[in-house]
């Protein structure tokens, strides 16, 4: 990649972007759709070479990037894992991402590894673990990350701080920026009682740098059901509506259509992706 | 509870269904903790099940779905994930098939697996640029001896005492469902390896098999002759060296 195409393309605009799969690489290439910015899971480009490389190279060339991690593991009382932390380093070295994002979760302890984004609690000892966490990783990396809230389906009775206090209280501690998902939000708020429009409001807009939208499934049980974060369907309509709540707060912001299960045509994504750049643009015309 | 005991206890739950520790630690909400831990076994179990299926598509269909499921969450148990680069799970898959009782009849089972690790590793593993022809034609003849030859970083060699690649290649998606592989059809000696960005595999003759082995051995040319000369009578040394320089099996020499 030349210094010039980096200048060009490591901004990210406030306008959609759609989660790059490999299933839907050849087609970017070939039809090169008119998509904002690109997001990818770091951890699919740990690999040395080959066809993720490759790939991920030739797009990059055309479109700005976003490097998104789910194995990090900030809130794990483990040592930081340093080869995790070196291989992110390279990529980001690399691949000249706009953002660098991962989660408020944890994923191991004693060395073993859930690979799933477990939730934690939100009391004084956690808030004081994870923002040395972060500073070390940012420290490490030598740049800002983003932290992304969780969808939860648990809490823990130890949990004293509301868990959108305790983000705000991250970010004044670590200087991390806010991946704020709307959708966890939602999924999250109907689990456990709390008013979703109530936490938009309580972020702080200047921190937040990016929002996720996705799909998830209702789990339906014979005495009750709850929302599980699958990234399989579509955005419903509360959580776009609870998206267009979030952008008038904030402002426009780049917005991310995630999908990861039973993974559509490009065309269903770029028809999410339009359908949030419409909802920004509405915002744009109104300011 | 610290924040390290709850999260062995969570771990605990999730991967031994020992819930002791945890249970007492989550707030009962629209269920029972059990419950809503049940929900994130379930995930857990499901997201490295489905990384497993993911490098290991032809044994989940030699054994089927729910085998494959079985076998999976049993593996997950055992040996769970030791980083967050979830390329690196699954490695031990072969040789937990070989002791997992369900499958232990299936005697090609950890020789199948072993063969999509191996490919799987040469899907990821390092770039390397060709070795030019021309540059080892400037080597004077009486250096040849010590040598040492490079094989690409995603070269892989593989024996079997079955027919391997014919099990591969009859459980590939668009297979033809009536292809029956008689397993005493004999062994093979393969070379799996990148061609670009594609992953090949490939039956070798004996003698280039233990040629490349030896070059992956680290041993040196006059060394590995010696070995693919013993190995097959009549082996066709320089036709098989051009043909592993030019599709870059081969991409280097040291001549120390």
């Amino acid at each position: 990649m030349t210094e010039d195409t980096k200048g060009k393309r490591n901004t990210i605009p406030a306008a959609a972007g759609i989660g790059l799969r490999a299933n839907h690489y050849r087609e970017v290439l070939e039809t090169r759709p008119p998509v904002a910015w690109w997001e990818v899971h770091s951890e699919n480009y740990f690999g040395d070479g080959g066809a993720p490389h490759h790939y991920l190279e030739r797009i990059r060339a055309h479109y700005p990037l976003s490097l998104h991690g789910v194995g990090l593991s900030l809130g794990s009382v483990d040592p930081l894992n340093r080869t995790h932390l070196e291989k992110l380093k390279r990529l980001i070295e690399r691949y000249q991402p706009a953002l660098v994002s991962d989660h408020l979760s944890w994923s191991s302890v004693d060395g073993r590894y859930l690979n799933d984004l477990l939730p934690l609690p939100y009391t004084e000892e956690a808030l004081a673990h994870i923002a040395r966490r972060i500073d070390e990783a940012q420290d490490f990396l030598g740049r800002q990350l983003l932290i992304e809230n969780p969808s939860t389906y648990l809490e823990f009775v130890e949990s004293a701080i509301p868990e959108v206090e305790f983000m705000c209280a991250l970010i004044e501690r670590s200087g991390c920026a806010l991946l704020l998902d709307v959708n966890n939000v939602y999924v999250s708020a109907t689990n456990h009682g709390f008013d979703a429009r109530q936490y938009i409001q309580s972020v702080p807009a200047s921190a937040v740098q990016e929002i996720h939208l996705a799909g998830h499934t209702v789990k339906q049980y014979d005495d009750g059901a709850i929302l599980i974060d699958t990234h399989d369907s579509v955005v419903c309509d509360a959580v776009w509506q609870l998206y267009a709540q979030t952008i008038d707060h904030l402002g426009r912001r780049p917005t991310l259509i995630e999908w990861d299960a039973q993974l559509p045509p490009l065309s269903v994504l770029l028809g999410e992706a339009r359908k949030a750049d419409g909802l920004l643009e509405e915002r744009r015309v109104a300011a | 509870m610290s924040l390290r005991d709850t999260q062995r206890g969570f771990s605990a739950g999730v991967l031994s269904d020992d819930v002791a520790a945890i249970r007492a630690r989550i707030r009962p909400g629209r269920f029972g903790a059990e419950r809503h831990l049940q929900i994130y076994r379930n995930n857990v179990y499901a997201s490295l099940t489905d990384a497993l299926a993911a490098i290991y598509p032809v044994v989940a269909r030699l054994v089927g779905d729910d085998c494959f499921r079985g076998c999976g969450h049993q593996y997950v148990r055992q040996a769970p994930p030791t980083s967050g680069n979830l390329h690196d799970f699954g490695e031990r898959f072969a040789d937990f098939l070989a002791s997992f009782e369900p499958v232990r009849t299936l005697a090609y089972l950890p020789d199948v697996a072993n063969l999509e690790w191996q490919w799987h590793r040469a899907f990821h593993a390092a770039d390397a640029p060709a070795l030019a022809l021309d540059i080892l034609a400037k080597v004077a003849p009486e250096q040849y001896a010590a040598l040492h030859f490079r094989l690409h970083p995603s070269a892989q060699l593989v024996a079997s005492e079955f027919p391997l690649l014919r099990i591969w290649q009859a459980n590939q998606p668009n297979a033809d469902t009536d292809d029956v592989v008689d397993l005493s059809e004999g062994g093979v000696q393969l070379l799996i390896a990148r061609r670009d960005i594609r992953v090949e595999i490939e039956a070798l003759g004996g003698g280039e098999y233990a040629l490349l082995r030896a070059f992956a051995r680290g041993q040196s040319f006059a060394d590995a002759v010696v070995a693919a000369n013993a190995a097959q009578a009549q082996f066709d040394l320089t036709a098989s060296l051009r043909q592993r320089v030019l599709d870059q099996t081969i991409v280097g020499f040291n001549s120390n």
